[in-house]
């Protein structure tokens, strides 16, 4: 049985006629790295708050950790950290108090009304945190003056703080700069190897699922795929060699002669599947000029997938 | 353990957000001189001839309670400041009870009501209108039972709206009539018909008899001010409040989970 269990969930927001999520189905196993692709408005969103209990099913059925997230919300909510994709912080409180309040929440330790005074423990987290992301600095500023990117750095401590089984990260590296998504991805690693915690990541850099376990396609409220990242370029892509001779038209004619299929616009591209591509190159005997080996992305393969879908690649 | 943690907290957090707006001060403080200096004086000096009591003291009690009422009420809004910065999600999503985040946020409101009590008072003061420093303590002990049954009924209304113009309309909708129907500067001993009905069907009526039954006691005022037996006071605030608090708390949770 997975940490997250998801089965025939629908969900028909009021007023509207078709539904946002409309009966997927999927399982995540603990201490996995899931990542929830889909263009804008595809249900990503949709699917992570019914998961957290923010918000109602329609249908279907959902257990977390076991847990039914209708039925047993509060053992849910003690099992999950979030981070939404909309700024959720109090702007009129500092950031080390906005840490507090979640920490108190979460039963960390008891409210107390100055950081100083707050568990040694708690301090240590605290600091330790704001140094993995870097605002050590702008911990004790009001949210307000905070710029964007600070605040979504501040979010990530505050998810983190209360350890959870199970961290749901909506859009989490969005307005972050290239180290901090770095350090953040570094930390969020280092949590899983600790922890075991189970990720389930939508986001819009698809560089970002590369390493996941599994990847699942949400487009228009339904799953169009779920599989490895791997399973998934290899599913939806060739692979292909990008070559190119002086004499084009020999490289071309030879290619022919080989049986081996090409396209042919300013470069010779030639697609090869079960095949080494040290062999094609080896029984060339055009010389070349231009030699490149594609290996697709998973962002390549996902383009591919929803254009070949009907969907609108983000 | 959790729940009084988080009562605490989201408590702290409403003290702390207070300090940090001047203008919220700055109303409370100001708030009593519009009702207790304008409203009260003009009726003082107008119409309180012939009630047979003290007219300042009536009215001084009567807007200590709709201070906190009010207060309570307004502070109650700032749910709705949550929801326009999300930062509901962030209190709906931690496993705690959806009664101690009300709860938390009605005693947070009231800290500014009580600044607006003593604001009362301090106009109180200006105007030759004092009450007993025994009697304050009093009033004092029994403001938390007060703002909880103000804020539970302000849920009942603000749970459920999502935008602060609403908001600050139905703060109008909820404390005005209260104020002038539940007896805080009006005496209502002699209302009858609906005027009478709806007096006895909010909270606020209940409490200002149960702070004049503290300060009026052992006086020759006593029955002709006090409507009702303290005990019965009691036992109406606290089960309108916990009436109140159920709905309210059941519409504000459903309200941001059932879209």
């Amino acid at each position: 049985m997975g940490v997250i269990e998801v089965n025939n969930l629908v969900k028909l927001y009021k007023g509207a006629k078709t539904p946002s999520v409309n009966d997927i189905s999927f399982t995540v196993n603990k201490g996995e790295f899931f990542a929830f692709l889909g263009p804008n408005g595809a249900g990503k969103t949709t699917t992570i708050s019914i998961l957290t209990t923010t918000l109602s099913k329609t249908s279907g059925e959902v257990t977390i950790a076991g847990f039914d997230v209708e039925k047993q919300a509060r053992q849910v909510r003690e099992k999950v950290g979030i981070i939404f994709q909309k700024p959720s912080l109090d702007p009129q409180l500092t950031a080390e108090e906005n840490i507090r309040f979640h920490a108190c929440l979460y039963g960390m330790c008891s409210y107390r009304p100055a950081f100083k005074l707050m568990p040694a423990t708690y301090r240590k987290k605290v600091l330790e945190l704001a140094e993995i992301v870097g605002i050590q600095d702008a911990l004790f500023k009001p949210i307000k003056k905070l710029s964007g990117g600070m605040q979504r750095k501040l979010e990530i401590i505050r998810s983190l703080i209360h350890t959870p089984e199970v961290l749901f990260l909506d859009e989490p590296t969005q307005g972050l700069d290239a180290v901090s998504r770095r350090s953040l991805w570094d930390y969020i690693d280092n949590v899983r190897n600790q922890y075991g915690t189970t990720i389930f990541l939508t986001t819009h850099y698809i560089d970002e699922a590369e390493n996941v376990d599994q990847v699942c396609i949400i487009n228009n409220g339904k799953i169009a795929a779920c599989c490895s990242p791997e399973e998934m370029r290899q599913s939806f892509l060739r692979q292909e060699l990008i070559l190119d001779a002086a004499d084009r038209g020999a490289l071309t004619a030879e290619l022919a002669g080989l049986n081996l299929s090409y396209t042919a616009n300013g470069q010779v591209i030639v697609p090869y599947q079960g095949q080494k591509a040290q062999e094609i190159i080896a029984t060339l005997k055009t010389p070349l000029t231009t030699l490149k080996i594609h290996e697709p992305s998973l962002e390549d393969a996902y383009v591919e997938f929803l254009n070949k879908a009907g969907g609108k690649a983000e | 353990m959790r729940e009084i943690n988080t009562i605490i907290a989201v408590m702290a957090r409403e003290i702390t957000v207070f300090f940090k707006s001047p203008g919220a001060a700055i109303t409370s403080l100001a708030m009593p001189i519009v009702m207790m200096g304008m409203i009260g004086g003009n009726l003082m000096q107008n119409m309180a001839g012939g009630l047979g009591f003290q007219f300042g003291e009536f009215m001084l009690v009567g807007m200590m309670v709709n201070m906190l009422f009010m207060f309570t009420t307004m502070g109650m809004t700032s749910l709705v400041d949550d929801h326009e910065t999300d930062f509901n999600q962030e209190m709906l999503v931690s496993p705690v009870s959806r009664y101690s985040l009300v709860i938390g946020k009605i005693f947070g409101s009231m800290f500014g009501a009580i600044v607006s009590m003593a604001g009362s008072l301090i106009v109180g003061l200006f105007m030759d209108i004092t009450l007993p420093f025994s009697k304050l303590l009093l009033i004092l002990a029994l403001s938390p039972l007060m703002c909880l049954s103000g804020g539970a009924l302000a849920m009942i209304v603000i749970g459920l709206i999502k935008n602060k113009k609403t908001a600050n309309f139905a703060v109008m909708l909820i404390t005005m009539p209260q104020m002038f129907l539940s007896g805080a500067i009006i005496p209502i001993k002699n209302s009858s018909g609906v005027l009478m009905v709806l007096s006895r069907m909010m909270p606020m009526t209940y409490c200002l008899d149960l702070a004049r039954s503290v300060v009026y006691a052992g006086t020759a005022e006593y029955s002709s001010i006090v409507l009702f037996n303290p005990i019965l006071n009691f036992m109406a605030i606290i089960a309108l409040t916990l009436v109140c608090l159920i709905i309210g708390t059941f519409f504000f949770a459903r309200s941001e989970k059932n879209r």
